[in-house]
């Protein structure tokens, strides 16, 4: 099933959450929706959802919109906020939507296992932990077995082994049962290794659509890379007279726009000695951050220019 | 429609708050219908002696002092959406959001009805036995049996207007307080202020006071009248919630 997002827009008040928004997300892979805090990324998949009116604009299940759609909750499932009566049972909490969509109360025992909550079902959700909780979001959301799963920053919360476990879960829903998976996060690192495809916002704008493998292109050699070596200086000197952009401190360098093997390439031309030699930031992180740097909604001051304030 | 309506039971039954105010109204009921008993045929509290029709039909209309818990029932039910925010999942559920106003209105209407039925139950007991012990136990005469049937319709009509009011506002704290308020100090002083008594028979306290008062009180309408005067209440404040507040955003 294709999700499809047209046009959207979205204003409160003063502030345009979401504007002329348009991306597509393919059935069988997962597809990464990325952007700063206040990028609009929730806006946008309330309004997909039903939950929000856009003022322009449509999103569409296979043409369908949310509120028209006869079985919702067999076709679209939604992670969005934690969202549950403090007082009542993980268990408790998916019977009601069992009843409401009328599946057979035992599909709450089945998704509880399927997320691995099975001992705490009997417990008030109240008493969960922030992992229990997206936890049992999730449950939540796979009640109807559904051919769309929709998640709003599911690993907020997550411990490493959680989040480890939520990868390869999405990627087996994705790839293994052709399933439409998108999953928004504020950081690529969280879902670089997850995602084959993403949607980059700024200030709800598009900024990029495309496959990961499109944005590692066009990342290689820009990231930077750390060196240390007992000639630091002589190095340095090399690199800087094609014009590479090199910090040094400490005897360590720090360039700019490359890859660690281009720098590794040109330290064994010139007889430098390594003693290390890594990646610092990814040339994708690098281009991330480009493509939304200056659309934080609420940008702090970086802490140099409040001092320059003072 | 039937799913939604039993979703809203399972919602109900899953969480404590019915078991509380269930057993509040039992006492409360009980409380009042024990003081009531006795007092009565004393001359300074002006109530009529035990054995007369005139006392059994105040007595056996007690159970009306819990309209105010099916209220907050009600209003509970609506208002707990958007206070846990479980609107998200339940709009998720059902994307036509006035169905789930109308399953909301069903389902407590009809869950009111055993609630109803233990209160009255309450009320008989308590003064079917402290009467008796007073030498005046009262018969379920025609007339007594119509005060119990117009008390319990009364109780489960409160239960709708409470599903009615959350849907318009919203807001469990406020919608609560500001039910009590209205009920226990605004009517109260539209009812004693002559210049505005005329107008408080058409209102929510006075369509209650048509359907349940025994003793001689202002202008009213009907038992029956104020009834449907009472259900028009819930369903308009449903409707007005379902096009003006429920179909906003959830955030």
């Amino acid at each position: 099933m294709r999700v499809e997002v047209r046009g959207l827009s979205k204003s409160f008040g003063e502030v345009r959450a979401v504007s002329d928004l348009g991306f597509t997300v393919e059935p069988g892979s997962v597809t990464g929706f990325l952007g700063p805090n206040g990028a609009g990324k929730t806006t946008t998949l309330r309004m997909l959802l039903g939950l929000m009116q856009p003022d322009a604009g449509t999103a569409t299940f296979d043409g369908a919109p949310y509120a028209t759609l006869p079985t919702p909750l067999r076709t679209v499932g939604a992670v969005l906020e934690t969202a549950f009566h403090p007082a009542r049972s993980g268990r408790n909490h998916l019977r009601v939507y069992c009843r409401a969509a009328g599946f057979p109360l035992s599909r709450a025992d089945e998704v509880l296992a399927q997320v691995g909550l099975t001992d705490a079902g009997n417990r008030r959700a109240g008493g969960y932990s922030l992992g229990m909780r997206q936890r049992l979001a999730l449950a939540t959301a796979l009640l109807g077995d559904p051919a769309v799963l929709v998640l709003d920053e599911p690993a907020n919360g997550l411990d490493p082994e959680g989040i480890q476990w939520l990868r390869g879960f999405l990627r087996h829903l994705a790839h293994e049962q052709g399933r439409t998976v998108l999953v928004s996060s504020h950081l690529l690192s969280e879902v670089e290794q997850t995602v084959d495809r993403v949607v980059i916002v700024g200030a709800g704008r598009l900024v990029r659509e495309g496959s990961m493998e499109q944005l590692r292109s066009g990342a290689d050699g820009a990231g930077t890379v750390l060196v240390r070596s007992p000639e630091v200086t002589r190095f340095a000197d090399l690199l800087r007279a094609d014009g590479t952009t090199v910090t040094t401190e400490d005897g360590t360098l720090t360039v700019a726009g490359t890859t660690p093997a281009e720098i590794g390439r040109r330290a064994f031309a010139a007889g430098v000695e390594l003693h290390e030699l890594r990646s610092r930031t990814s040339g994708l992180e690098e281009i991330y951050f480009q493509l939304t740097s200056g659309s934080e909604q609420f940008a702090a001051p970086s802490p140099v220019a409040q001092e320059a304030v003072r | 429609m039937i799913r939604l309506v039993r979703a809203e039971w399972t919602k109900l039954f899953t969480t404590k708050v019915w078991l509380g105010l269930l057993l509040g109204g039992c006492v409360m009921v009980g409380g009042f219908a024990a003081l009531l008993t006795g007092f009565a045929g004393n001359a300074e509290s002006g109530l009529p002696g035990v054995g007369t029709p005139e006392f059994e039909q105040v007595a056996f209309s007690q159970a009306t002092s819990a309209t105010v818990l099916l209220l907050i029932l009600g209003i509970i039910g609506m208002t707990q959406e958007y206070r846990h925010r479980t609107a998200t999942p339940t709009f998720l559920a059902a994307p036509r959001r006035w169905k789930v106003v109308v399953a909301k209105l069903v389902a407590y209407a009809l869950v009111a009805v055993p609630f109803a039925l233990v209160l009255l139950a309450v009320n008989v007991l308590v003064v079917a036995l402290y009467a008796g012990a007073r030498g005046g136990a009262p018969s379920l005469t025609a007339d007594n049996v119509e005060v119990l049937a117009t008390s319990g319709l009364a109780l489960v009509i409160y239960a709708l207007i409470g599903v009615g009011l959350g849907a318009l506002l919203r807001n469990q704290v406020g919608a609560i307080v500001g039910a009590l308020v209205y009920l226990f100090v605004v009517e109260q002083v539209i009812r004693s202020i002559p210049a505005t008594s005329g107008a408080y028979k058409w209102m929510p306290g006075g369509g209650l006071e048509a359907m349940t008062a025994t003793f001689e009180g202002p202008d009213l309408l009907g038992a029956w009248a104020g009834g449907l005067l009472l259900v028009g209440y819930g369903l308009l404040a449903a409707l007005l919630g379902t096009l003006l507040a429920v179909r906003r955003d959830v955030v």
